[in-house]
């Protein structure tokens, strides 16, 4: 697994993203020379007269994407399956639909909607500068005014933005300013340097139902209260049982939820995500074209299968009728999607492991305050560790993840730039059971009960370790049950609860978690989004490290409880690293890591592992599909793969 | 008669406002709420939310309003008829349980006349021949039947169906009949996919009604009315079927109203493994997404029918029975 990227290419993400803006060879001059081909389906519609040529559509620059193996042929339905209207991110990952999108191996940022980001010298303004010519699914112009009205109607509106996303707020809690230059060249300007731009830009599609960076502004008017008749908006929000004009906006913004929004993704929505097949259908004006002309995508349709139930979605998928399908496949179900593969040849299957970090830690809560002497074990820094060694990540590795990925911390991968090393990444994770007895032995929880369990000094009172499982993603249930067996076997008597993962969000955000499963998968991206190493977004994000830490911060020290110094480390380096170089960003990158190793704030188990959504099973069809890709939310794994090149042979 | 009748409609209004109340107690009653449970359906497939999205989603799901205030607002919806939205639908309940309905009735129809069809003449024949070699492989099957949930038998067949044959036996229509407008071409693939659903979801009721039809038959047949008619000389099965039949199947009458909220429901978790597109799943979703409004809606709908159904089963029963007096 290890070099399976092209470590040449890696000279530091942000190092390539801050090039991009002059990296990207402007295609104008073919844009002139070159006639393009389409799809037989739009050609046919263009001699009907129902749309416009093919030049005419695409944009004066369109964007040209690279084939992974050959220059492909139109046609085909692609099948995918999915869970219900809840599992939008499904149809997000796809599309993948932001102004500029993550290359393949994740290590940097491309352009898509726009045609070049420039950064200021002093890294404070950005210029975002759009294809000249690009039009909406409908039609319609696609222009600076669409990146405005997100602005002004949406990001400055209190009724439908009550609080400012972290990416639009200067330190002093300001708005960022949005200008615009000219019809398609747009400015961010930021009080200070800010180095994540670009990163921040490439996520901001609709992916969890946020609003994009860029809208259909024409569309969406009519349902907006600065501009529409306030008569004709209050039946709409009536007619559809809604209960305020923000409600119905959002609904209606939302592609999958409304095929009549238009939207500038290779494939758009034909059906409702609500309904029993969720069918998108190739965008005639899509941006992109390969490089032998023809306009991108390849495939005509696309049609999302509900399942009411994920194992229903993986037998259909182990039955051949899948054609592409990473999102919930069930990495248990590896065995027998390899042994049917050998047997029917219906599909082929491929893994694309996580970006970095972690598939599976044990978290331990230092802010537990209901049992203040557990707590108090909890902060112990070698406590931690000492339960880290007692771990045996060989045997979990083998027979939960059935011999995939190594044991690790939760760092970056070798192959990314922040990676910090093997000493880092390895450190704590060797299985030494005598080490750990030593430990715990030298911070005095010396005295045994007639069964072997450890008691808290000075009482007759067992140390007993609660360990709460979402039976989410892959084998969680599985990995808790052994850790618990490591750990009893060095006098910690713990006990494994499964529960429901809604319940499990309740209590880690009522601070009454004790110690959880779960991955670290943010590892390639500290700065931007929701860091897992970031206490501050601990309340609905991510690990129960220490949920009492961000009332602290949030209350300016007045409420919660009062980070230990290196917590406050950890914050200070992500907020440096938002607008430092990007040299500096590596070390800064490197330090957060070390801290967060060296002071085992999350025992990492087992990395690198197809766990999420790695597990891919593909038509064997089906062309142009990398075999190695960087796997990651951020990343909108399969959407950096550029399916609009993906082809049926 | 008709008084007892409009008695009991009287009574409707008051039995369902304490339905909903139960209904929407038992509904918020796991922890957490729709957002919770929303903002971990997304971790759990990858993404995380910071703090300014969470305050987003709630002013797009219109969760600002405390508890209280969103729960009165539904009642008075509900008054005027109007079931509300659904949160992770984002559509209108009425609308949304409309589209879930026609197949869930389907289905259950199916389900019931394959149940009755089978299960009253092998009731009819164990107990005419009790002891006989069928009757006693007919019990065998029985016990099997009532013992084996559903769903479970609903897994061996998706199991044996796909490792047999390769294929898979879920959902009810083929890929290119499932958003297809109806035509006949559709009901013909309908009736391809419906009778694997139609036997998992009837064969429990059928043991059942087997059981009882033949323990029910047995009392009857050795009561001196069936010795008389013998006596005067009436073929054996027309005696069958004219009389002990017709006394026997009383008790299933009276539980046929019982079948209209069934109807309605789709058979929850069979459903669910099969994926078959009624409005149980439909329910389940609901009820773990804490979609409040969603599920009130179908509990409501399933109360009502039970509550209609039991009057419909009594006035069925006096209908069939003719020594039924409805006075109090």
């Amino acid at each position: 697994m290890r070099g399976r990227l092209d470590r040449g290419a890696l000279v530091g993400i942000v190092v390539l993203v801050l090039a991009l803006g002059t990296s990207i060879p402007s295609p104008q001059a073919m844009a002139q020379t070159r006639t393009y081909k389409e799809a037989p389906m739009l050609a046919e519609q263009v001699r009907a007269g129902k749309l416009p040529p093919v030049a005419q559509r695409l944009p004066e620059d369109p964007m040209v994407v690279p084939t992974v193996e050959s220059v492909g042929q139109y046609g085909g339905v692609w099948r995918r399956g999915f869970l219900g209207p809840g599992d939008f991110n499904n149809y997000h990952r796809v599309v993948y639909d932001a102004l500029v999108r993550y290359s393949p191996d994740g290590t940097k940022v491309d352009m898509k909607l726009a045609s070049s980001v420039q950064p200021s010298r002093d890294f404070t303004t950005w210029t975002v500068r759009l294809r000249k010519g690009a039009k909406w699914s409908d039609g319609s112009p696609f222009t600076a005014d669409d990146i405005m009205f997100w602005y002004n109607d949406i990001l400055l509106n209190k009724d439908v933005t009550p609080a400012l996303p972290g990416w639009m707020r200067n330190r002093d809690g300001s708005a960022v300013v949005v200008r615009k230059v000219d019809d398609i060249t747009v400015q961010w300007v930021y009080k200070e340097a800010n180095t994540t731009f670009l990163m921040e830009l490439a996520n901001k599609d609709s992916g969890d139902r946020q609003f994009a960076a860029f809208l259909p502004s024409r569309y969406l008017k009519r349902f907006h209260a600065a501009y529409a008749d306030k008569a004709q908006l209050d039946r709409m929000v009536a007619d559809a049982k809604f209960k305020t004009w923000v409600e119905l906006l959002a609904a209606r913004n939302h592609p999958p939820e409304n095929p009549e929004r238009p939207t500038m993704a290779a494939w758009v929505p034909a059906t409702r995500i609500s309904d029993q097949l969720f069918v998108l259908r190739r965008n005639p004006y899509y941006v992109g074209v390969d490089s032998a002309g023809n306009q991108l995508p390849y495939i005509d349709t696309i049609q999302f299968k509900f399942f009411a139930d994920a194992q229903a979605l993986n037998l259909a998928a182990i039955a051949g009728q899948l054609d592409q399908q990473d999102r919930h496949i069930n990495i248990v179900n590896y065995p027998v999607l390899k042994e049917r593969e050998a047997k029917d040849k219906k599909y082929r299957v491929i893994l694309w492991p996580t970006f970095g970090g972690t598939d599976a830690s044990v978290i331990l809560n230092q802010t537990y305050a209901k049992d203040p002497e557990l707590g108090r074990l909890f902060q112990n820094k070698d406590f931690r560790i000492a339960l880290s060694y007692a771990i045996n990540r060989n045997e979990i590795k083998e027979s939960t993840f059935l011999g995939l990925g190594e044991p690790r911390q939760p760092v970056a991968a070798p192959w990314h730039p922040y990676f910090p090393g093997d000493a880092v990444a390895k450190k704590f994770t060797e299985f030494r059971a005598d080490e750990a007895n030593r430990m715990l032995d030298a911070i005095g929880l010396t005295r045994k009960d007639a069964e072997g369990f450890r008691l808290f000094p000075g009482t007759t009172r067992r140390i007993t370790i609660e360990i709460s499982v979402v039976p989410a993603f892959g084998p969680w249930p599985d990995i808790a049950q052994l850790v618990a067996k490591n750990w009893q076997a060095v006098g910690i008597r713990t006990i494994v609860q499964v529960r429901d993962r809604a319940l499990h969000f309740q209590m880690r955000q009522s601070n009454d978690l004790q110690s959880e499963i779960w991955n670290n998968d943010t590892s390639g991206f500290p700065f931007t989004g929701v860091p897992k190493y970031d206490p501050r977004s601990l309340l609905y994000g991510t690990l129960t490290t220490g949920p009492l830490w961000k009332a602290w911060y949030d209350s300016g020290g007045k409420e919660g409880a009062e980070p230990p110094a290196e917590v406050k480390r950890l914050v200070e380096l992500i907020d440096t690293g938002k607008s430092a170089n990007p040299q500096q960003q590596v070390r800064i990158a490197k330090e957060l890591f070390q801290i967060w190793v060296d002071n085992m704030m999350e025992i990492g188990i087992i990395g690198l592992t197809p766990m999420v959504q790695g597990v891919v099973v593909l038509n064997p069809r089906l062309r142009n599909v990398p075999p190695t890709l960087g796997n990651d939310w951020p990343l909108r794994t399969p959407g950096n793969a550029r399916p609009e090149q993906w082809f049926y042979r | 008669m008709l008084r007892v009748v409009v008695q009991r409609l009287l009574l409707l209004p008051l039995l369902l406002a304490v339905f909903s109340i139960l209904v929407f107690a038992l509904v918020q009653a796991p922890p957490g709420d729709f957002l919770t449970s929303y903002i971990a359906t997304l971790a759990a497939s990858g993404s995380s939310v910071d703090q300014a999205q969470v305050e987003a989603l709630k002013v797009q799901f219109g969760l600002d309003q405390p508890f209280a205030v969103q729960y009165v607002r539904w009642m008075q919806n509900l008054l005027r008829g109007d079931l509300g939205l659904s949160l992770e639908y984002q559509r209108p309940n009425a609308e949304l349980i409309g589209e879930y309905l026609v197949l869930t009735v389907v289905l259950a129809l199916f389900s019931f006349v394959f149940t009755w069809l089978l299960a009253i003449p092998a009731g009819i024949y164990s107990a005419t021949h009790p002891r006989s070699p069928l009757d006693y492989v007919l019990t065998v099957l029985n016990y099997i039947g009532v013992a084996t949930p559903n769903f479970m038998l609903a897994l061996i067949l998706m199991w044996g169906a796909f490792s047999w044959f390769g294929i898979s036996v879920t959902g009810l229509f083929s890929p290119e009949y499932i958003q297809a407008p109806w035509s006949l071409a559709r009901v013909v693939d309908l009736l391809r996919h419906i009778w694997v659903p139609m036997i998992v979801i009837g064969i429990a009721g059928t043991a059942r009604l087997t059981r009882i039809m033949r323990a029910n038959l047995l009392d009857e047949l050795n009561k001196p009315y069936v010795i008389t008619a013998r006596a005067k000389g009436l073929s054996e099965w027309r005696l069958v079927l004219k009389y002990p039949v017709r006394v026997a199947i009383n008790p299933l009458v009276s539980t046929i109203g019982w079948y209209l909220p069934q109807l309605f429901s789709g058979s929850l978790i069979v459903a669910t493994v099969m994926n078959l597109p009624n409005i149980g799943p439909l329910l389940l979703r609901a009820l773990v997404g804490q979609d409040m409004y969603l599920a009130g809606s179908i509990l409501m709908i399933y109360a009502f029918l039970t509550v209609v159904g039991t009057l419909l089963s009594d006035i069925f029963l006096a209908w069939v029975d003719p020594r039924i007096r409805m006075e109090q």
